[in-house]
Order: structure tokens, then C-alpha cells, then sequence
């Protein structure tokens, strides 16, 4: 809510001008929360076992940079991403990318899926679309975007979009990287399962080159 | 003794590879549980167009579904869905065991209370994957025909036409007919499923019909079902379907022999993007033994198919219509020949609204008409509401 709220209302005022040495923070965020599994809807009215499915990795956190610094808004992203949907899962469980990407959403399941988020900064609804089709949706306000499958309930993913470019998703052990940063005092903030786990300040002296910052989710 | 044990974990640890040492993920719990909840309003349904079983009414009905499947090993689960209508005591709608010995093959063996295999709509017959209120006329509207009682004649049969809500039978007093399938109540037996590639068999072997799902049976014949299905193209799926039992009361004074529902199916169902259309045509026959004059002096049939369509037109919205008929054949009475149930026509059409998650509003109108019986057309505006975890 926290970052919804930052990220659309434009909280992300502008941090110390970036012509200095710019500097890397990385880092390694640690879960401890219990991990869980997505939750399935029991579907007696099914005549067949259900399909083996994939468990999204729901401890991969998202860091990144409450206020960024100056400049930071004036190249946006037009990138793009890839959300795919195998083994009915939406993988990966959190996407984080900046304004102007477009996201592919693939399908890599032998049965139909149907893409749709009802969330306020990118309302889609993409249809049914079978194994091999791709369908893809640009993401040009920033913000919170659930996303989920209309013919299977128990799949969800979560895409956050970024104003900026100081954002970095952890990797399968927990670790970040977030470079290009200019000298300064900044907030920055951890994001796991749906919420913002915590925000420190960091700071960037003038001449660092890499400053770390580890975090414990629990 | 607690750092050694710290110190040993690190070492412990310090040996496997990164990738290895990280927790597992979690399996899905051995307890799953769902609910449905639906209320449904509308002005009084005078026609009695859709009521269904239990003398419930679709447009007004308040049903609250909480479904359960517990995994007791591998391949082998079981499944529930506990039903209350209008706040009545809950009613065992499904319980069965599933288990798939064959694993990965897509074989499937079930036993219990379980969904049918005729078909396709009563096992989406929940609200949320209903666009509409209603159901079709062939899985819910009540025709005159009883399990438990006979017709005095065919005359008498006539007599009664579109009055199933509550079928006077001389002898027998009123009660509710039954529908030409029944999609309110699930069949008691045991169950095969085989599917490979594009090809889907199923077959059930249970103790009531089509149209009368039993818990007890009510006789010593068995109802044997079946449907092939088969996906030509994605998002093309085709079935064909076939059922017979016995479907009268073994209680009553019957002349020997045997009495069965006999019913075939087609369905097919074609999704298009944000657009979905569903058909199923449903033929069933009843025999009817000759009582008095004039007698029944074929079976009873009924022939039933619908139409529906459904269009996401953006992000939570829908809108969806189904045109419906359900029409029985001819009986020789005393004055000639003439369907033995009033045919009966529907026309629903109406949207609905995703408000969030887990919440869908519906609105339709529907119109229905009747060919006899003291009411014969009845339009009507419904509103549905539901909510599901």
C-alpha cells in the first residue's frame, strides 16, 4: 500500500543530483518467513486428478530506491519483459520493471489460460490463448499490478512498476544490485509477498564505489 | 552446546552448494478448502420457471457451497462439497474418493458421490463460472414425470402439463417432477476417466438417472454413463455423451419389466479470446408402463439445447445471453396426439461485474414462455451476487 501509494502519487521526489561517481549498492535479502504454497481451490466438480503444478519462489524480494535521484525520471524504460505461465504459475511470482515496458505474457501450458488484472494503474484483460501464443500488455503508469488467471484461481503474480530505474529484483539467493547511484541520502525499501517488509536509509558517500546493505524479512 | 550445534549447521551447510541449501519450496497443503457463497433476487417467479430441485427457486436462493479436498497419498485424495440452500441443514452434494494409480497416465478412478460424466454444464454449474442466473431448461426445469409415481393415463398426464414444481399424480398426492438431466444433484457410484492427448473417456457406473441422482437407490437397476471427449483445436472442445437406467421406483405397482431413462448428448464449447460460446443438446426417453385408458403407449422423450455466449468486454466486465428450449414428444391422448409436458422456451441476457477478486455481480433479464399450464410466459429481472474463496 506503502509503495502503491508512492509510486503513483509521485512521492518519489528528487534526492541529490547524480554527476558525481556513481556507485553500486547491492546486497542480500534474507526471508524467513514461512514459506507457503499458492492456495488451491479444491475442485470436486473436476473428474481428473489436477495437473502437477509449479510453486512460484514467493521469497524473491524487490529493493529499490523510495526517492531516486535527480534525472532518474528522464530516460524512462521502454524495455521489455517476460511473464510466462508454465505449470499453472505465473513465473516468475514478482516483475519488476520501469515505466514503458511492455510485458510478454507466454504461455507455456498445454491448456488455455486467460491473463487479467482489474489493478487501477493497468486494467487488461487479454482473453484466452492457448499454448505457444504470447500476448503483451506496456505498463506506462507506475505502480502495483496484480495480475492473475481467470480460468485457474490460484494463480497470481504481482508486477511493480518503477518511475524510475533504481529498483532490482534478488536473485534465487536472496542477493541485489542496484547500480548508477549517485552520491546521496536515500530511503531504500524491501518489498516480498505483496508487502514492504522494510525501508532504511542508505547513504552514498562522495567517493564510494560500492556500498552494501543486507536485510532480513520476517 | 548451542554455538557447537550453530557451528556444525554452518559446516553443514558450507558443504552443499548454494543452490541445495536453500529451503524447498512448499507443496500444496494436504487440506484444501473452498467456499462458494451466491444469493440470488428476483420479483416472484409465478411460472415456476426455475425452480429446480429441493422446491428452490434459481432466481431467489441463497446457497452457500464450502468444498474440501484432502490428499491422504500420493494419487489419492478426497473430495467434498457441503450445500446449503436458503439456510436449510447442509447437504452432501459430492463426497468421493479420487485416485490415479497410474501416474503420470491420466487415468482416474472415483468412487462416492460423485460429478456426472454426461455433460459438460453440471460441473460448471457454480456461480462463478455461470455468466448467467438460471440454468439451462434441460439440467433444471421440473417436467411432470415422477420416479415415484405413475399416471393414472395418458390423459391424466396431459392433464398436468407445466405444472412440474408440484405434479398432482391421482393416488400419489403433489410433488416435484424431476428435470430431463439434474445437474442440482450428483449420482452415487464409481467412476473411470482416461484422457490421452486430444481424447477424454469417461465412464460412471451409478445408482439413479440422469434425471433422478440418487444417494439409495430406489431400485435394482444401475445406470451405466458415458462421454468422449475430444479437442480438435485449441479452444474447440466436442463431446458426445450416452446414459441409461432405471428410472422408476421399484416401490410401485409395476407390470414386469424394465423401466429406464435412456438420454444421448452433444456438446461443444469454442472460446475465442475474450469470447466463449457453449451449446449442449440433450435427447432423453422414459419408459412408462401402460396403466389406464387411454395408455402411454410409447416412451416419454425430451429433447432440450441451448446456446451461450459470453463476452469479457474489458477488464471484470461481461456480458452473456442464452437462448434455450426444451420440448417433450407426443403422447396419444383422447384427443389425439400431443406433447406430454408443455414445451417450454428461455431467453436469458445480462452482464456482470468483477467489483474485485473473489466478487462477481450479475444482472440478466429472461423471458419465458410455455405452450400450456395457468402461466405461460413469465419475464423477470434477476440479480445475483457471489462471492468464493
Amino acid at each position: 500500500m506503502v509503495l502503491r501509494r508512492l509510486l503513483a502519487c509521485g512521492l518519489l521526489g528528487l534526492a541529490p543530483s547524480g554527476e558525481a561517481l556513481a556507485a553500486t549498492l547491492r546486497g542480500r535479502v534474507e526471508v524467513r518467513l514461512e514459506p507457503r504454497a499458492p492456495l488451491v481451490r479444491p475442485a470436486p466438480q473436476a473428474l481428473a486428478t489436477a495437473t502437477a503444478r509449479e510453486t512460484p519462489d514467493r521469497r524473491r524480494s524487490v529493493v529499490y530506491l523510495e526517492r531516486a535521484p535527480q534525472g532518474a525520471f528522464e530516460e524512462p524504460e521502454r524495455g521489455r519483459a517476460v511473464l510466462d505461465q508454465r505449470g499453472e504459475a505465473f513465473l516468475p511470482y514478482v516483475l519488476s520493471i520501469g515505466v514503458g515496458t511492455t510485458v510478454e505474457f507466454t504461455n507455456s501450458d498445454s491448456t488455455f489460460h486467460n491473463v487479467f488484472s482489474l489493478s487501477k494503474p493497468r486494467r487488461f484483460d487479454l482473453g484466452r490463448y492457448a499454448r505457444g501464443q504470447s500476448k503483451s500488455v506496456r505498463f506506462d503508469r507506475p505502480g502495483v499490478v496484480r495480475v492473475f488467471c481467470d480460468i485457474h484461481s490460484h494463480m497470481s503474480a504481482f508486477i511493480l512498476v518503477f518511475a524510475h530505474r533504481f529498483f532490482a529484483a534478488t536473485d534465487e539467493a536472496g542477493g541485489y544490485r542496484i547500480e548508477g547511484l549517485p552520491p546521496g541520502a536515500y530511503s531504500v525499501a524491501v518489498w516480498t509477498d505483496g508487502q514492504v517488509r522494510e525501508t532504511r536509509p542508505v547513504r552514498i558517500g562522495e567517493d564510494a564505489e560500492t556500498v552494501t546493505a543486507d536485510f532480513v524479512v520476517e | 552446546m548451542k554455538e557447537l550445534r550453530a557451528a556444525a549447521l554452518l559446516v553443514a551447510l558450507s558443504l552443499v552448494p548454494a543452490a541445495e541449501a536453500k529451503e524447498p519450496l512448499p507443496t500444496a497443503p494436504r487440506l484444501a478448502l473452498g467456499g462458494e457463497a451466491s444469493l440470488s433476487y428476483a420479483p416472484e417467479d409465478t411460472g415456476y420457471f426455475n425452480d429446480a430441485a429441493y422446491g428452490h427457486n434459481l432466481t431467489r436462493l441463497l446457497r452457500l457451497d464450502l468444498l474440501g479436498s484432502f490428499r491422504l497419498a500420493p494419487g489419492l485424495e478426497a473430495l467434498f462439497d457441503l450445500r446449503s440452500e436458503n439456510l436449510d441443514s447442509p447437504q452432501v452434494y459430492a463426497l468421493y474418493l479420487r485416485y490415479r494409480p497410474f501416474a503420470p497416465h491420466e487415468l482416474d478412478l472415483q468412487a462416492g458421490r460423485i460429478p456426472p460424466v454426461f455433460g459438460t454444464f453440471p460441473r460448471r454449474r457454480y456461480a462463478q463460472e455461470n455468466p448467467l442466473v438460471s440454468w439451462p431448461l434441460v439440467w433444471q426445469y421440473l417436467t411432470t414425470l415422477r420416479p415415484d409415481a405413475l399416471p393414472a393415463s395418458a390423459d391424466a398426464l396431459l392433464l398436468v402439463r407445466g405444472s412440474g414444481w408440484r405434479a398432482p399424480y391421482p393416488g400419489y398426492g403433489a410433488a416435484a417432477g424431476v428435470p430431463t438431466a439434474s445437474a442440482a444433484r450428483w449420482d452415487t457410484g464409481v467412476e473411470a476417466r482416461y484422457a490421452n492427448g486430444p481424447l477424454e473417456l469417461a465412464v460412471a457406473l451409478t445408482r439413479g438417472t440422469l434425471s433422478d441422482p440418487r444417494f439409495e437407490d430406489s431400485n435394482d437397476g444401475k445406470q451405466l454413463s458415458a462421454r468422449v471427449g475430444w479437442q480438435p483445436l485449441a479452444g474447440l472442445g466436442l463431446g458426445a455423451s450416452i446414459a441409461e437406467g432405471e428410472f422408476l421406483d421399484a416401490a410401485l405397482p409395476l407390470p414386469r419389466g424394465r423401466y429406464d431413462q435412456r438420454a444421448y448428448g452433444l456438446d461443444a464449447e469454442l472460446a475465442l479470446g475474450r469470447v466463449v460460446f457453449r451449446a449442449e443438446a440433450v435427447y432423453a426417453e422414459w419408459d412408462e408402463p401402460a396403466t389406464g385408458q387411454p395408455p402411454i403407449d410409447r416412451p416419454l422423450s425430451a429433447r432440450g439445447y441451448y446456446l451461450e455466449g459470453r463476452w469479457r468486454f474489458a477488464p471484470g466486465w461481461h456480458v452473456a445471453a442464452r437462448l434455450d428450449r426444451l420440448g417433450f414428444g407426443d403422447i396419444r391422448g383422447s384427443e389425439g396426439l400431443e406433447p406430454w409436458e408443455a414445451p417450454v422456451r428461455r431467453l436469458e441476457a445480462g452482464f456482470g461485474f468483477v467489483p474485485r477478486r473473489h466478487v462477481l455481480v450479475k444482472a440478466v433479464y429472461q423471458r419465458n414462455r410455455r405452450d400450456y399450464g395457468f402461466v405461460q410466459s413469465q419475464d423477470l429481472v434477476a440479480a445475483q451476487a457471489v462471492l468464493w474463496f
